[in-house]
């Protein structure tokens, strides 16, 4: 691992991260000056925008950085671990998987603290589907990436089935955020969801070197004294919850978890230890620019994340199926 | 395939099939024209308009019925009818199980061209149709293209994922154009996964036409089909070029598809559904397979009209939303056991 250029590019993007959440943090319906914006958040004197920035762009662009880095550490893992340059959370059916969950469970009237719980638990149903799926023979990567996309097929009808009879608009008004949008994200969505993705996105950096030792495969891994079959799925396992509780706080946002690991790789290179903070700090540059843009382009309407995400993310899985002939990284 | 020289579970005899068909047709209507807002309208309406006693019912009862249920139910039997077809011819020439509107790209790129033309209506020069048509045609090439069409080899698995890419980039344009229309935001959530509630016979009109023209042209294609079938190789030794199938039937299939967005937006699976149905229970033969299909999809709309009615009644959920409750399932089976895409 070259820790030059790492350390060079992730100052570069967390130098353009800091940016991206100031023009964040100013964009939208009502443009904040930056001025204002260090007045407000500083405690300096001169004018200040206490509740735009405080109480609504601040959350946002905090839930941003947080979702983006989880969704990008997921797919880095699981692409790791399928060795299958297709796969992203998204695609192997998580995302929509603990959507349909978070969806139920507000049906069923759960409190927003425990929406997490009950997305994590949908994530890992889906992706248990999709591994039965590709259990049968040994499933191609490609194969592994249809079976799971048709899973998030299934599970994307039942969200779209419950936003559409949901009862009252006190209900469904709440669910439209599902379809991966930032929308009316406040602190709430921020303390329900960062006492998990913080300890969970450490650990993922911290082992990070355990899927360099799993890449080199089953045998010389556990020459190097890792436990493959125990420490596969308790890997797949942290990956399902990255996303599944950053699915809980702003829905099913596609692509991330595909393209910031892929983008990581063509700047620092296939080494994991390296991979992971690189492509962790890329997707979190991708959400808030997706989210930032999608309110600077036609202010005072908001364009979801999800819809930018897509746009791009959707060409981008289209190159990676024609350059990838074989399929796997 | 060998689905082509296999014998379906009711063999091929006409005279079953015609009367299997009719049988699903006649359950189906009847569930679509009973079911609905106000109770007491329902079949015995039916009847007595047939059996010409008019004058014995109230006005709004027979106008419930002959203004907003017939086109509604025809217009849900047409849907079936066009995207089944469409299914079945690219099941067809791409020979993959898992080929159909939706999933290669179609619908979606239907509805792009159907958003571009009322975006930017002057510059289009073209009807919506049209536009639905040419855009459904485009992210079709795409999708082939994709699947390694053009230069030789087809991936099937390539083919079906490029598709799902290509779909979810059209989708993620066209819900980019409706969010910055901010008084169709509303509606589009509900164009998006396949509406009929507002359906008249203005709509079902032009909609019956499309549908007699493509099914005589996919009847007229059904030799080439069956051709194309036994490989592409054999159906060049048999004097049908492959890439004139493939042409012809891409034409016919995307005309169809296009014109059922322009109506009711994409509904999915339904052409992904019915041709599996259908050969499983008639076998390969294309010449019978095209009656069949138009006959089992138009059923297979018409009950998901009348479930799309008494799901969340008294609201109704989209008739593209119950297809797709019963499509999505399916497709997981073929995607996880699928011997054709090995």
């Amino acid at each position: 691992m070259n820790v030059a250029r790492v350390m060079t590019v992730s100052g570069a993007l967390a130098t353009g991260l800091v940016l991206a959440s100031v023009w964040s943090i100013s964009t939208g319906a009502v443009s904040v000056p930056w001025a204002v914006i260090a007045n407000t958040l500083f405690d300096l004197e001169g004018p200040k925008q206490d509740f735009i920035v405080m109480k609504s762009r601040l959350p946002r662009t905090v839930l941003a950085v947080l979702t983006g880095g989880a969704l990008a550490l997921s797919g880095a893992i699981i692409q790791a671990l399928l060795r299958n340059a297709l796969a992203s959370p998204k695609v192997i059916g998580i995302n929509s998987g603990a959507a349909l969950a978070v969806c139920l469970a507000v049906m069923a009237g759960a409190g927003a603290a425990w929406l997490p719980l009950y997305a994590f638990a949908g994530g890992v149903v889906a992706a248990f589907i999709v591994w039965l799926g590709s259990l049968r023979r040994r499933a191609s990567p490609a194969r592994l990436a249809l079976i799971g996309i048709a899973v998030g097929f299934l599970c994307d009808t039942g969200v779209d089935y419950i936003l559409v009879t949901a009862p009252t608009y006190q209900f469904s008004a709440p669910l439209v955020w599902m379809t991966g949008s930032l929308w009316s994200r406040g602190w709430t969505d921020v303390n329900a969801v960062a006492p998990l993705l913080l300890p969970l996105g450490a650990l993922a950096l911290l082992i990070s070197y355990r899927l360099d030792l799993i890449r080199l495969g089953d045998s010389p891994a556990r020459g190097l004294g890792v436990n493959v079959p125990l420490e596969r799925p308790l890997l797949l396992l942290l990956a399902t919850a990255l996303a599944a509780v950053s699915v809980a706080a702003v829905g099913a946002l596609g692509f991330v978890g595909l393209m910031a690991p892929h983008i990581a790789r063509q700047l620092v290179g296939g080494d994991h230890r390296g991979l992971l903070p690189v492509a962790m700090l890329t997707g979190m540059l991708l959400v808030v620019l997706a989210d930032a843009a999608g309110r600077a382009l036609a202010p005072p309407i908001e364009v979801s994340a999800g819809i930018l995400t897509a746009l791009f993310g959707a060409p981008f899985f289209i190159f990676i199926l024609l350059t990838n002939r074989r399929g796997d990284t | 395939m060998p689905a082509a020289v296999k014998r379906g579970a009711l063999g091929s005899g006409r005279p079953v099939a015609a009367a299997f068909i009719f049988f699903a047709l006649v359950c189906g209507a009847a569930l679509s024209l009973a079911t609905g807002g106000r109770s007491d309208v329902g079949l015995g309406t039916l009847w007595a308009l047939i059996a010409g006693q008019g004058d014995e019912i109230a006005r709004l009862p027979m106008a419930t019925m002959l203004d907003l249920r017939l086109p509604r139910a025809a217009v849900a039997a047409l849907l079936g009818v066009n995207l089944s077809l469409a299914g079945l011819i690219l099941q067809a020439v791409t020979r993959n199980p898992l080929a159909s509107p939706g999933i290669l790209g179609i619908n979606q790129g239907a509805a792009l061209g159907l958003v571009a033309a009322l975006a930017f209506p002057g510059a289009a020069g073209l009807a919506l149709d049209g536009m639905a048509i040419a855009g459904a045609l485009g992210a079709g090439a795409v999708t082939f293209a994709i699947a390694g069409g053009f230069s030789g080899r087809i991936d099937p698995v390539r083919m079906v994922l490029g598709g799902v890419a290509v779909g979810a980039f059209a989708y993620g344009a066209v819900r980019f154009a409706y969010t910055l229309e901010d008084e169709l935001a509303r509606s589009i959530v509900r164009w998006t996964v396949g509406d009929i509630g507002d359906m008249r016979w203005s709509d079902a009109r032009p909609l019956a036409l499309w549908s007699l023209g493509g099914g005589v042209m996919t009847f007229l294609l059904a030799h080439r089909l069956n051709m194309m079938s036994l490989g592409e190789v054999a159906s060049r030794g048999l004097g049908a070029d492959p890439r004139w199938t493939l042409l012809l039937g891409a034409v016919v299939a995307t005309a169809l598809a296009g014109v059922s967005v322009t109506v009711a937006g994409p509904i999915a699976f339904v052409g992904l559904v019915v041709p599996h149905v259908a050969r499983a229970l008639f076998g390969g033969d294309h010449r019978v397979l095209v009656p069949v299909s138009a006959g089992l999809g138009a059923a297979l709309m018409l009950c998901a009209d009348g479930l799309s009615k008494l799901l969340a009644a008294p609201a109704e959920v989209p008739v593209g939303l119950v297809a797709a409750l019963i499509g999505a399932p399916y497709f997981l089976y073929l995607t996880m056991f699928s011997e054709a895409l090995e």
